[in-house]
């Protein structure tokens, strides 16, 4: 879980009925912080041109969702669908695709972990660096301390309806990075709506080699395992890839330093080679 | 799941489908079809997987709203009428307990859950949903069937051919593209229900038997997308050739026994001087075709170009199961016959 800081107030936030009086459920309020109570409509941007510009990107895309159907599945023909074996899902070319991710540290919580992402030379790689710092921050309940993350927003679609990825035609998560050694965390959130567990994700290690050259990761998707909260769980299961919302990586080597992740490209691929269906588990549970 | 627990659900099915079949009385109609709904969940979530979670989900939610309605419908029909008999609803409800029966059936436009709840269950209980759970609801249309206006199923019954033809066009995923293969038959079925019941139990019965193939060549393949299943010829040559035809079977084309209930029913539309609707359920028909077709070009008719079939080949199960081919036989052979089978009915 983490929070955008300065968020505006969400329009599905979730309302708290507590004896106090009605509450909304936000991001996490660090101890001592006086609570946020101004009034939604104060926090409404009422500007004509933006709501304008808004109704158009809207229309707009729901011309384009409505016609992509004739098109072929997501847009692109059947047989573009079926023959394709690698796809190059986030690339970091220009601004706008550092505008698909969102950088978090415990910063948030009241930890001094710094975090920051931009364009790298020439525009080819997305630069992830900062400085890890472990000290618990002095508010009584916090133990531990120290993270750093790096999480892509939720696809939405016209009217901010929320999409999904689909991955079904592909086994194997492709990255080009070069790192600093480092062990990274890698998460993938699969859509939970329908399910009490909103905190599910799938995880697996991403162990960076230092030096100047990139590194090609592939991880199958077979080797991912279910965690809640951060704690492994007992019944695993293997990570469908129909429904997938973000893919994000995390720092928590609870080494205190700066750290650097420079980022190529991140795709998918389908490795005809790899028959693996599931890595763990593989008993017959409660025969 | 323990083999003691499954006899119970699978029993519990057969209950509540048997209680619905023989029931006289509403109450005992929605109960036996509450039976099969609750029997049927532990069924779906038997994997601990989020998509099975989010099936069942959808499912009971669907179900239980149908139910609901059907209760109210029969309700208000006793209030109305003073009985409770079945074959005696002739209160404007009517229409109300048709569009609670095709909810569950899930006829164009109620259809929108079975595509997401196939997806995420599977196959064996994908199985059990699109044929068993027909029965029920089907059994109850019935024997309301000459109370329906039948405007009402003929416009159920085309919306369900084409929005079954025209939604499979995008799919990648085989539970989903049968799923709206089921939604196109039902379409079939409900169409001729008013004029000829007897023909749309022949198409019931013929369609339990193409899908009842189909459904087990694919839990026996184990492909859940068009890819995987493009990569079988290797694995069972003859079952890839076979499962080709039975394909081509449910999208009706003659020689094979589909043609069959398509054939009867367009001839008895046509009878009936309603020429334009089986126009344009053929058409629809041709829909469904091509996504057919697209599953027989992936399973035998064309080698995907990919460099290691050979490493597949772990997957393999040595032995065909004797009711597959039972059903294949009966899915790809049967035209001939159609005489003896129209009598049967």
């Amino acid at each position: 879980m983490f929070c955008v800081k300065n968020a505006r107030l969400h329009p599905r936030t979730i309302w708290h009925f507590t004896s106090y009086g009605v509450l909304p459920i936000r991001c996490y309020r660090r101890p001592g912080v006086p609570p946020d109570n101004t009034p939604p409509w104060k926090k409404i941007d009422f500007n004509f041109s933006k709501g304008v510009q808004g109704i158009k990107k809207h229309f707009g895309l729901l011309k384009k969702e409505m016609f992509e159907r004739f098109e072929g599945p997501q847009g692109r023909p059947m047989r573009e669908i079926m023959l394709e074996q690698t796809r190059v899902v986030w690339e970091f070319r220009n601004q706008e695709s550092l505008e698909q991710w969102v950088v978090s540290s415990d910063e948030e919580m009241g930890g001094k972990s710094k975090i920051y992402l931009r364009l790298s030379r020439n525009n080819q790689t997305a630069l992830l660096y900062g400085n890890m710092c472990t000290e618990v921050p002095k508010d009584g309940e916090t133990r531990y301390s120290g993270y750093c993350t790096l999480r892509s927003k939720q696809l939405l679609g016209a009217f901010n309806v929320k999409t999904h990825h689909d991955w079904s035609n592909f086994n194997t998560l492709y990255l080009r990075i070069r790192g600093d050694g480092r062990p990274w965390m890698m998460n993938i959130a699969t859509e939970t709506y329908f399910q009490h567990q909103k905190n599910d994700m799938y995880n697996y290690f991403l162990y960076t080699r230092g030096g100047p050259y990139w590194q090609d990761v592939k991880i199958p998707f077979s080797k991912f395992f279910l965690t809640s909260r951060g704690r492994i769980q007992d019944d695993q299961h293997p990570l469908w890839l129909d429904k997938i919302n973000t893919l994000g990586f995390t720092l928590g080597d609870k080494a205190d330093g700066p750290f650097h992740l420079e980022i190529d490209c991140i795709g998918v691929c389908n490795d005809r080679a790899h028959t693996e269906e599931f890595a763990y588990e593989k008993y017959k549970k409660n025969p | 799941m323990s083999p003691y627990i499954l006899f119970v659900m699978l029993s519990s099915l057969g209950l509540g489908t048997t209680l619905t079949f023989t029931s006289s009385h509403w109450l005992l109609a929605w109960m036996g079809l509450e039976i099969n709904t609750l029997a049927i969940i532990p069924l779906m979530t038997n994997k601990h997987h989020p998509r099975a979670v989010e099936a069942a989900t959808k499912y009971f939610l669907t179900q239980a709203a149908a139910a609901a309605i059907l209760l109210f419908a029969s309700i208000y029909n006793a209030w109305y009428s003073g009985q409770w008999f079945i074959q005696d609803m002739s209160s404007p409800v009517s229409t109300l307990m048709t569009l609670a029966i095709a909810i569950k059936l899930g006829i164009a436009p109620m259809h929108f859950w079975l595509p997401e709840v196939m997806q995420g269950i599977s196959i064996s209980t994908g199985l059990i949903l699109v044929t068993w759970q027909k029965l029920a609801p089907l059994a109850l249309l019935m024997q309301i069937s000459h109370n329906i206006k039948p405007e009402l199923l003929i416009i159920l019954g085309l919306m369900s051919t084409i929005i079954g033809g025209w939604g499979g066009l995008n799919q990648t995923q085989i539970r989903k593209i049968m799923a709206y293969s089921s939604i196109a038959h039902l379409g079939w079925i409900i169409s001729i229900l008013h004029f000829m019941p007897a023909l749309a139990m022949i198409n019931l019965f013929i369609y339990l038997i193409m899908t009842i193939t189909m459904f087990m060549t694919f839990n026996l393949l184990n492909s859940p997308t068009i890819n995987t299943l493009a990569m079988n010829w290797s694995k069972s040559p003859i079952l890839a050739a076979t499962s080709a035809l039975a394909l081509l079977s449910l999208g009706g084309l003659p020689p094979l026994t589909g043609f069959m209930p398509k054939w009867l029913i367009i001839q008895e539309l046509t009878n009936q001087e309603l020429a334009p609707t089986a126009t344009l359920l053929a058409l629809s028909a041709l829909l469904s075709l091509f996504f057919y077709l697209r599953l027989s070009y992936s399973l035998s008719l064309t080698i995907m170009p990919n460099t290691h079939p050979q490493t597949l080949n772990w997957n393999m199960k040595t032995t065909t199961p004797l009711p597959l081919s039972l059903m294949m036989m009966m899915t790809l052979t049967m035209l001939p016959i159609t005489p003896t089978i129209i009598s049967l009915f």
